[in-house]
C-alpha cells in the first residue's frame, strides 16, 4: 500500500509538471486554433536561463538560496516570455491566414531550430541544476503516515492548482478575458469592436511561455539534470495532456496531465516504465474514440 | 509541364553535384592516412566519448610529431555520432566515403554494432576503446576489435561484488533499454540468479527519461538490498540523486557507463555507497603520467575514464600498421591478433575474436569528490 500511494504521489507531481506546459499549448489553441510545436523548446530555454541566471547572481552578490532562486525564475520567465513572443511575431503572425499546415509546419521549424541553437550555443552536454538550491525543496519531507512528500512536490502542485485557477479566473472573469474570447471566436469581429487582436494573441504566447518557464523550472529542479532536447519529450507528453484534457480547455489540460502522469507511474508499478508510451498513448487512443473532442472539451475540433 | 520542368530541373542539378562530389572524394588524398574517430561527442553522454577520442588524437599528433607512419601524415577525421545507433550508420558511410583506413570508435555499442557492419563489408579496421557489449566482436567480423572488457566479464564481477562482497541475495536492477545498459543488465540479472540470488525488480526505462521517482518507489517496495543501473550516466546521475532525496539508502551500483566525472558532479562528491565497475585505474599509474600532463596541456582538462582507453587504441593500431607495412586492414588485423603490445594498460594481447586476453574489472567507489578503485591495487 505503501508502494501504491508512493507511486501516486509521483504520479500527481509529474502530472502537475505536464500540466504547466499543457496549460500553454491549449491557450494558443484556444486563441488561435493552431499547435505551438515550438512549445517544448520555450520550456527548456527557460530551464536553462535559470540555471546560468542563478550562476550569474551566485557570482554577483554570493549564494542568497532564495534570492537568487526567486530572480532565477524570473530571468526564466522573461527570457522566455521574450522568445515566445518572438516565435509569434517572426513564425507565425504572417501565417495566421495561410492555410492551417502552414503555421503547423512553421512551429516544428522553429522546434528544431531552437533546439540545435541551445545545443550549438549554449551547451553540448547535460548540465546539473545546482543542488545548493535545490536541496531545501528536495532535501525535506512532509510525512503522511508511512509517506513521505517533499517539500517540491508540494510546490509543485500548489503552483500548478493556482496558475490553474488564475488563468480560469482570467478568462472567465476578467474584461482581458472577454477580449481572449472574443478574439479566439472571431479575429475579424473582435478587431471591430475595438479588441487590438494582434496584442492579445502575443500577450497568449507570451503568458503561455512565461509558464512553461516555471514549469521548466520546476522540472529541472526534480530532475536534477538538464539537456537541450529536454522540451521535446516533455512537450510530446504536455500536447497528448491538453489533446487528452480537450484543447483549448485550461481544467481540460490539468486533468488530461495528471491522468497521463498516473498512468505512467501505475504502469510503472504493473508493467515497468519500458510500457509508459504504450499505456499512455492507448489512454489517450481510448479516450478520443469515445470522445472526440477530449474529456472536457466543448468545441467541435474543426481547425486543425 | 512547365511547372514539372520547375522542380524537375533544380533536383537533377543537386543530384548532379552529389555526383560530382562523390567522385571526388573516391580518387582520394595519398599523401595522408586517414583514421576516422567516431563516438559520442554531444548530448548528455557527451563528456565521457570526447574524452575518449581526445587521448586517440593525442596518440595520433605523436605520431605525426615522429613523422606518421608509413612515411605519411596521419590525419583524423572525427564526427559525432550522438550515441544514436541510426545517426552512427551514417557516420559509419561518411567516414567511409572520406577514404578512412581505420576507425576508432564508436562508444557506445548500440552504435558500435550496426556500424560495424559497413566497416565490415568495407573492408576497414574498427577498433572500438569503450563498447563493452559482447555482441561486438561475436558477430564474426575479422577487422573488429575492442581494447577493454565485455560485459559478461564486468557482469559477472558486479554479481561477485554483490554476492560475495557484500552478502545481499535480493536485489533490484533497471536499464536504460539500450543496447549496451539492456545487456548489462541481463548479464548481472544471470550471473546473480546463478549465484542462488534474487532479483526483485529488473525493469527498462526510457531512453531520455530523467524522472525515475516512480521507478525508485517499486525498488522501495521491492525489499531490495542493493539497485544496480545498466546504462549511461545521462540517466544513472539523476536516478542515483533522485534515491537519495526519496530516501532510498540501498547501496547503488553501476557500470562503466557511469564511470565519468560528469556523474559524481550530479551525484555529489561526497555520495555514500555508490559503486561503479570499471577497468583498473591506469591514470594514477606512473606509467600515464606523461600522457595525463600531455591532455592537460592540449585540452585545457583533467583526463577522462576512457582517454587511456582512447590513445591506446591510436598506438595499436599505428603500431600495427607500422609493422604490417601496411593499411590494408586484414594485413593489420593479422599483426593486431599476433603479437602483445605494450599500452599504458600494460602488456596486452588480443585473442581470435578481437577481444582482450585479460580483463580486469574492478570495483571503484565515489572518495574524495571523485571516482577511485574500492580496494587499490597495489
Amino acid at each position: 500500500v505503501t508502494t501504491l500511494v508512493d507511486i501516486l504521489i509521483n504520479g500527481i507531481s509529474r502530472g502537475a509538471m505536464y500540466a504547466l506546459v499543457a496549460l500553454g499549448y491549449t491557450m494558443v489553441y484556444g486563441v488561435l486554433g493552431m499547435i505551438n510545436f515550438a512549445h517544448g523548446e520555450i520550456f527548456m530555454i527557460g530551464m536553462f536561463a535559470c540555471v546560468y541566471a542563478i550562476g550569474f547572481f551566485s557570482v554577483l552578490w554570493g549564494n542568497q538560496v532564495v534570492v537568487n532562486l526567486v530572480l532565477g525564475i524570473l530571468v526564466a520567465m522573461i527570457f522566455s516570455a521574450a522568445y515566445g513572443y518572438a516565435n509569434e511575431r517572426i513564425a507565425y503572425r504572417r501565417l495566421r491566414k495561410a492555410h492551417v499546415l502552414a503555421p503547423l509546419t512553421s512551429a516544428i521549424g522553429i522546434s528544431t531550430f531552437l533546439q540545435y541553437f541551445i545545443f550549438l550555443t549554449v551547451s553540448r552536454d547535460a548540465v546539473n541544476f545546482p543542488r545548493f538550491y535545490s536541496d531545501f525543496l528536495t532535501g525535506h519531507h512532509l510525512s503522511l503516515g508511512p509517506v513521505q512528500v517533499t517539500y517540491l512536490q508540494i510546490t509543485i502542485l500548489g503552483l500548478t492548482l493556482v496558475i490553474m485557477s488564475g488563468l480560469f479566473y482570467l478568462i472567465n472573469r476578467t474584461r482581458l478575458g472577454i477580449a481572449l474570447r472574443a478574439t479566439a471566436q472571431d479575429q475579424l469581429m473582435a478587431s471591430l469592436v475595438g479588441i487590438p487582436v494582434n496584442k492579445i494573441i502575443a500577450f497568449t504566447f507570451i503568458l503561455g511561455s512565461a509558464l512553461a518557464a516555471i514549469a521548466g523550472v520546476m522540472f529541472s529542479m526534480y530532475n536534477n539534470v538538464l539537456v537541450f532536447d529536454s522540451g521535446y519529450r516533455v512537450g510530446l507528453k504536455a500536447f497528448t495532456a491538453a489533446i487528452l484534457g480537450g484543447i483549448g480547455n485550461v481544467p481540460g489540460a490539468v486533468l488530461g496531465a495528471m491522468i497521463i502522469g498516473l498512468t505512467e507511474a501505475l504502469t510503472t508499478l504493473q508493467f515497468g516504465s519500458e510500457w509508459d508510451d504504450v499505456t499512455t498513448f492507448a489512454v489517450l487512443m481510448l479516450v478520443l474514440l469515445l470522445r472526440p473532442r477530449g474529456l472536457l472539451g466543448e468545441r467541435v475540433a474543426d481547425k486543425v | 509541364v512547365r511547372k514539372l520542368l520547375l522542380y524537375l530541373l533544380p533536383a537533377l542539378v543537386i543530384a548532379a553535384s552529389f555526383v560530382v562530389a562523390g567522385c571526388g572524394k573516391g580518387g582520394g588524398d595519398s599523401k595522408s592516412i586517414k583514421i576516422g574517430l567516431a563516438g559520442v561527442l554531444t548530448g548528455g553522454d557527451g563528456q565521457i566519448g570526447a574524452s575518449m577520442l581526445n587521448g586517440s588524437q593525442i596518440a595520433i599528433d605523436e605520431w605525426n610529431a615522429k613523422g606518421g607512419v608509413l612515411g605519411k601524415k596521419i590525419e583524423s577525421v572525427s564526427l559525432d555520432d550522438e550515441g544514436n545507433p541510426q545517426k552512427a550508420v551514417s557516420v559509419a558511410q561518411s567516414l567511409i566515403d572520406a577514404g578512412v583506413v581505420a576507425v576508432i570508435g564508436h562508444f557506445n555499442s548500440g552504435c558500435t554494432i550496426p556500424a560495424s557492419r559497413l566497416y565490415n563489408d568495407a573492408k576497414i579496421l574498427e577498433i572500438s576503446p569503450g563498447s563493452t557489449n559482447p555482441q561486438y566482436t561475436e558477430q564474426g567480423f575479422p577487422n573488429a576489435f575492442r581494447i577493454c572488457g565485455r560485459d559478461d566479464q564486468q557482469g559477472a564481477v558486479i554479481a561477485d561484488f554483490l554476492h560475495d562482497t557484500k552478502k545481499f541475495d535480493k536485489i533490484a536492477i533497471l536499464d536504460d533499454k539500450t543496447t549496451y545498459g539492456e545487456g548489462l543488465a541481463t548479464v548481472v540479472k544471470n550471473a546473480f540468479e546463478a549465484k542462488g540470488g534474487k532479483v526483485v525488480v529488473f525493469q527498462g526505462v526510457g531512453k531520455d527519461d530523467l524522472d525515475f521517482r516512480a521507478n525508485i518507489a517499486v525498488v522501495q517496495g521491492s525489499g531490495a538490498q542493493a539497485l544496480v543501473w545498466g546504462g549511461m550516466y545521462k540517466g544513472g546521475g539523476p536516478l542515483c540523486v533522485q534515491m537519495r532525496q526519496a530516501g532510498l539508502n540501498i547501496p547503488f551500483v553501476s557500470d562503466d557507463g557511469c564511470q565519468d566525472q560528469a556523474f559524481v558532479n550530479t551525484v555529489g562528491g561526497t555520495a555514500p555507497d555508490v559503486y561503479v565497475s570499471f577497468g583498473k585505474d591506469y591514470t594514477s599509474q606512473p606509467a600515464a603520467q606523461a600522457f595525463v600532463q600531455k591532455y592537460k596541456d592540449t585540452f585545457h582538462r583533467d583526463v577522462g575514464s576512457y582517454s587511456v582507453y582512447g590513445y591506446d587504441a591510436a598506438q595499436v593500431i599505428l603500431t600495427a600498421m607500422d609493422k604490417a607495412q601496411s593499411t590494408d586492414a586484414d594485413k593489420v588485423a593479422a599483426v593486431l591478433k599476433s603479437q602483445p603490445f605494450d599500452t599504458i594498460q600494460g602488456q596486452i594481447e588480443f585473442d581470435a575474436k578481437g577481444d582482450l586476453k585479460v580483463a580486469d574489472y574492478v570495483i571503484w567507489t565515489i572518495k574524495d569528490g571523485k571516482l577511485q578503485e574500492l580496494s587499490p591495487s597495489p
